[in-house]
């Protein structure tokens, strides 16, 4: 039997108590939950007064402006709903790289795991996929909500199997049908080579027409109204390649579609920064472009922080990303 | 298959040694799986190590390459028993090797030189231990290594005279007979008790295997080595039992003669140039090839082609051929050559495809003629007959002949001294009485540096005076002058008649029948007094068996005596139909090294020598301009001829300028090199003195070609495998900055 503990450190663990997450935009959900909405309800959100028409309810009459207006006015407040959150998580050979919780998709793990034990506790139901290899597996895909489904999801994740690629647009393609309204999809993954697998991808093409897919796919899903947010998880590795010696490297594609490069980390360091830097930028304005929230996270700062900035993401403060490498 | 220096092989364990150091000791890479492989370039600023053998290919054929090396290095031999004679016994030996021009005929891609490089190693390799051995080229200028136990010394070398820059063979024509005195003396120059022998490494020509004697002062054996097709014991054939075919030679064509003579019956600067060039067939094919080959002779004329011909050479006769040609632009000698234009297949021997000739429209021989007997009349003048005779002659070349009185000419050479007779080829004294004492030694100090002298005889004549004067350069001496009829013994005849001439004579050469001179009859004659020791040449003699026409050679000069006059005083020769080439091949043989261009002719290797007071330069083939300076009696001998071609001497500046050009010579091969046709077929018959010993043929030669093959396959391959990475246009290039 496996707990959440089994996924979430300790101290992140301590952290979720009390925590709610919440969403800057307004939700659109089936049921009554705790996020603010853009339609009229019955949350705890004043919205504004109205005057009264026959056939709306008496209790919902403001009595203290009936007093002071000497009319009738109903008071009327903003919506609440329910959110339904779909996780997915890259599955690729890729993100298996790192120790202890800079692990990658232990990282990955975590951040998923708390961000589905805060929205289920609050009510609101989560759906999650593993990304992995060519096919999508959407069966834990459709949002669903109970500490049952928490279960399920420690579960899933806590499954140690790899597949080599993560093609994203393939993987985007079934939240169409699994999300029918509005809701929030959250994308943990390293997001650099995220069309890789594709159909017809060539390995050597140039990363702004390779990665123009997912760019497309995004838009897509927000086009449906959807709140996207990408967690881009990156080992400091690939951040700052702190291989700047002498030493005989053998660069290897996890995902198997590209040669070993062999050559001492010195010669290697400088162009793999500078092509590095510019396709984060160029991604970060994609996003930007689109929409779609972007968090940056090094696997190895404390999940606690990368939670809170992804809570922080969702409620819209303002966060600098991690781009910058050192030197 | 033996190998002469197995220990080369362990080179072949060096080759192991990259591979192991390859494996053994490169450096292990760290392995790292990064999910941002996409970014990491290889072939750009990256130094990429090679990890692992992947170009199994390339290394099979680096790896096969230097086996191959190793291997040649080895030397590897296969042995051919009984290819070659030795003496059983050990002896001194001297390897005696055929460096002539015959030796440049090239056989299965190859000079006979360099197949007679195998065979002297073979017999250095065959010799019975204890002999020692040593080298002579019949070539002056090649090696002689004296008598060694080492025979390394005489395989280095003839390796280093045939490594040597320059043509090897050299042009000369040397028999291989004229090598034997030199290996004699090498021989006998080291004292030792035991046998003697001179292996003589040639072809089977005359000139070759076939001009040698069978032994040399009955102590020294003479072992005759075939260049192809060595003898071997086994080789000697029984009786009735034919020899079997060998030696295989490879049909060539060569220019085997040219010459030229003014045409101006053309055009007054018009020459004609003769030549005949012919098929050199091995002695079978001669008697059976019957069919026809065409070549193509080319006429060059300074550096340009004038003319071409065709020319249809059939089985292995000569074929001749003539080119007319105008010359223009300046006076003087012109440098011109016949070369056969090559076919489709080289010509094995080429090097008597080119025949260098100089060519001149105003190269006139200067005939001074002293007319002792001048008269009113002109049939009656001592001189008519001659005079018009020479006239007459168009093939000859042009002459300019001049009249003097014995007065004028004395005269002369009393004013200017010798300078009087520097211009004059030929000196004429027509009856003359004597030269004036004081003025005879001129004309003997001309005659030896190179003037023709031609006294002929009359009522003028007197024997005392020119005994006297010129009695050194006389052919005989003179005693006096009879009447026919009143010799002794002869008291019949009124007249003598002519013997049929002596056409082997220098000057008479080539020239066929009695020339219509038998009918000649002589009233008159002078007679002469024996002397054996002056080699006086006899050309035309009387019936009676006294000389007529005599010439002897003086110095560089030629001198020739008529013991009758030369007009009609005497004798009716100057009308007899022979009389006209015989005094215009007189004046020619008489003119000899001064005749103009078309005389200096020499083969190569023998020396040009030309009359000169004063230092000249001469400028070679090769563009080489040699200082040459005259010895005591005005000649310079200018021996290095070894280069066929053009040669001309030039005269210093500052020197008294000549009315003649300068002295030019045309150095060409020796035709009887070019004869190939084995002739030689002595097979060893010493019985028991010889055995067979084993040869070796050299196989890695081969290997060396392999060798080169697999580096130019490498080179490719290389090639590429290198093209996609310089094809490779990458992505990664930097973007210039976004404005």
């Amino acid at each position: 039997m496996t707990g959440l503990g089994d996924v979430i450190p300790p101290p992140l663990l301590a952290l979720l108590r009390g925590r709610a997450l919440t969403l800057a935009r307004p939700a659109w959900g089936r049921r009554q939950g705790r996020h603010f909405s853009a339609r009229e309800g019955h949350g705890q959100e004043f919205r504004g007064h109205r005057g009264y028409v026959p056939g709306d309810e008496l209790r919902r009459l403001d009595w203290r402006a009936v007093a002071r207006h000497d009319r009738l006015v109903l008071r009327e407040a903003h919506s609440e709903d329910e959110l339904d959150i779909a996780l997915l998580i890259d599955g690729s050979a890729a993100m298996d790289y790192g120790e202890g919780w800079a692990h990658k998709r232990r990282h990955a793990n975590a951040l998923a795991a708390a961000l589905a034990s805060v929205a289920l506790r609050q009510g609101d139901r989560v759906g999650l996929a593993i990304a992995r290899g060519p096919t999508p597996d959407p069966s834990m895909l459709r949002p669903r909500g109970g500490q049952a489904q928490l279960a399920r999801i420690v579960a899933r994740v806590l499954e140690d199997r790899y597949e080599e690629t993560c093609p994203w647009p393939l993987h985007l393609a079934p939240l169409a049908t699994a999300l029918p309204r509005r809701g929030l999809v959250i994308l943990l993954g390293d997001l650099l080579d995220p069309c890789a697998g594709l159909p017809g991808a060539a390995p050597d093409a140039d990363p702004q027409v390779a990665d123009a897919p997912l760019l497309h796919a995004l838009a897509t899903l927000r086009a449906r109204g959807h709140a996207l947010v990408i967690v881009q998880l990156l080992h400091r590795d690939e951040l700052e390649f702190p291989w700047d010696g002498r030493e005989l490297l053998r660069i290897e594609d996890p995902r198997r579609l590209r040669a070993d490069v062999e050559g001492p980390g010195v010669s290697l360091r400088a162009g793999y920064l500078a092509r590095l830097r510019a396709h984060l930028t160029w991604f970060e304005r994609g996003c930007e472009r689109e929409g779609v929230h972007l968090v940056r996270l090094v696997s190895d700062a404390p999940v606690t922080a990368g939670f809170l900035a992804i809570l922080d993401q969702l409620a819209g403060k303002p966060r600098r990303l991690e781009t910058e490498a050192a030197p | 298959m033996t190998l002469l220096a197995p220990w080369m092989l362990a080179g072949l364990v060096g080759l192991a040694l990259p591979v192991l150091a390859h494996l053994l000791g490169r450096e292990r890479p760290r392995q790292i799986p990064l999910s941002s492989r996409r970014f990491v370039a290889a072939g750009d600023e990256v130094v990429t190590h090679r990890r692992r053998l992947r170009d199994l290919l390339l290394l099979a054929l680096r790896v096969g390459l230097l086996a191959l090396i190793v291997l040649a290095l080895a030397r590897p031999i296969s042995e051919r028993p009984g290819a070659l004679t030795v003496l059983a016994t050990p002896h001194d030996a001297i390897i005696l090797v055929d460096g002539s021009r015959s030796m440049e005929l090239r056989v299965d891609g190859e000079t006979l030189l360099a197949h007679a490089r195998e065979v002297v190693d073979d017999l250095t390799r065959s010799l019975p231990a204890g002999s020692r051995v040593g080298l002579v080229i019949s070539d002056p200028g090649g090696p002689r290594i004296e008598l060694s136990a080492d025979p390394d010394r005489v395989r280095r070398a003839l390796a280093r005279w045939l490594d040597e820059p320059g043509p090897r063979p050299r042009g000369g024509a040397w028999t291989l007979e004229s090598g034997l005195a030199a290996a004699a003396a090498l021989l006998q120059a080291t004292p030792g008790g035991i046998e003697r022998a001179i292996y003589a490494v040639g072809d089977r020509t005359d000139r070759g295997l076939g001009s040698l004697p069978p032994r040399l002062d009955d102590e020294i054996v003479i072992v005759p080595v075939p260049v192809l097709g060595a003898v071997g014991l086994e080789d000697v054939p029984r009786a009735g039992q034919e020899r079997r075919a060998r030696d295989p030679r490879p049909e060539h064509v060569g220019l085997d003669g040219a010459a030229w003579e003014p045409a101006r019956e053309l055009d007054p600067r018009a020459v004609r140039i003769r030549g005949s060039a012919r098929r050199y067939l091995s002695e079978e094919a001669s008697k059976t090839i019957t069919d026809t080959r065409r070549v193509t002779v080319a006429l060059r004329v300074d550096d340009q082609k004038v003319a071409r011909a065709e020319v249809e050479l059939t089985g292995a006769r000569p074929a001749s051929f003539e080119f007319t040609h105008t010359l223009t632009g300046a006076d003087g000698p012109r440098r011109a050559s016949l070369e056969l234009e090559p076919g489709p297949t080289p010509d094995p021997m080429p090097g008597d495809d080119v025949i260098s000739l100089w060519l001149s429209a105003s190269d006139r021989t200067q005939v001074t003629v002293v007319n002792g007997d001048p008269s009113e009349m002109r049939a009656h003048d001592e001189v008519f007959f001659l005079a018009t005779a020479l006239a007459a002659t168009e093939s000859a070349r042009a002459l300019d002949v001049r009249g003097l009185a014995p007065e004028q000419f004395e005269e002369r050479l009393r004013r200017e001294g010798a300078s009087a007779l520097a211009g004059v080829d030929v000196l004429i004294l027509a009856n003359v009485r004597a030269p004036a004492e004081d003025i005879a030694h001129h004309v003997a100090a001309a005659v030896e540096r190179g003037m023709g002298l031609w006294i002929t005889a009359g009522d003028r004549v007197e024997a005392r005076p020119y005994n006297d004067r010129l009695g050194a350069l006389l052919p005989l001496l003179l005693r006096e002058a009879v009447v026919v009829g009143t010799a002794p013994g002869r008291t019949e005849a009124r007249t003598e008649g002519l013997a049929p001439v002596d056409l082997t004579h220098p000057a008479l050469r080539g020239l066929t029948g009695d020339l219509g001179l038998t009918g000649t009859r002589a009233r008159r004659l002078y007679l002469l007094e024996p002397d054996p020791t002056r080699a006086a040449e006899v050309a035309v003699s009387f019936t009676n068996g006294a000389p007529a026409l005599l010439t002897r050679a003086f110095g560089r000069g030629r001198v020739a005596l008529l013991t009758t006059s030369i007009d009609r005083d005497w004798s009716d020769l100057p009308i007899r139909p022979g009389f006209l080439p015989l005094a215009e091949r007189t004046i020619t043989y008489l003119a000899g090294e001064r005749g103009g261009a078309s005389a200096r002719h020499v083969l190569v290797g023998e020396p040009w020598v030309l009359p000169s007071e004063a230092p000249m330069t001469i400028h070679t083939p090769e563009g080489v301009a040699r200082p040459v300076a005259p010895d005591e009696r005005g000649l310079i001998t200018f021996a290095d001829t070894m280069t066929p071609g053009h040669y001309r001497a030039e005269r210093e500046p500052g020197a008294t300028p000549s009315e003649r050009a300068d002295p030019v010579c045309s150095v060409n091969v020796d035709p009887d090199e070019s004869v190939t046709t084995p002739t030689w077929e002595e097979p060893p018959s010493r019985g028991d003195e010889v055995v067979a010993a084993t040869a070796h043929a050299a196989r890695w030669r081969p290997l060396v070609l392999l060798a080169l093959l697999l580096l130019a396959l490498e080179a490719a391959l290389r090639w590429r495998r290198a093209a996609p990475r310089r094809r490779a246009g990458s992505w990664w290039r930097p973007r210039p900055p976004a404005t």
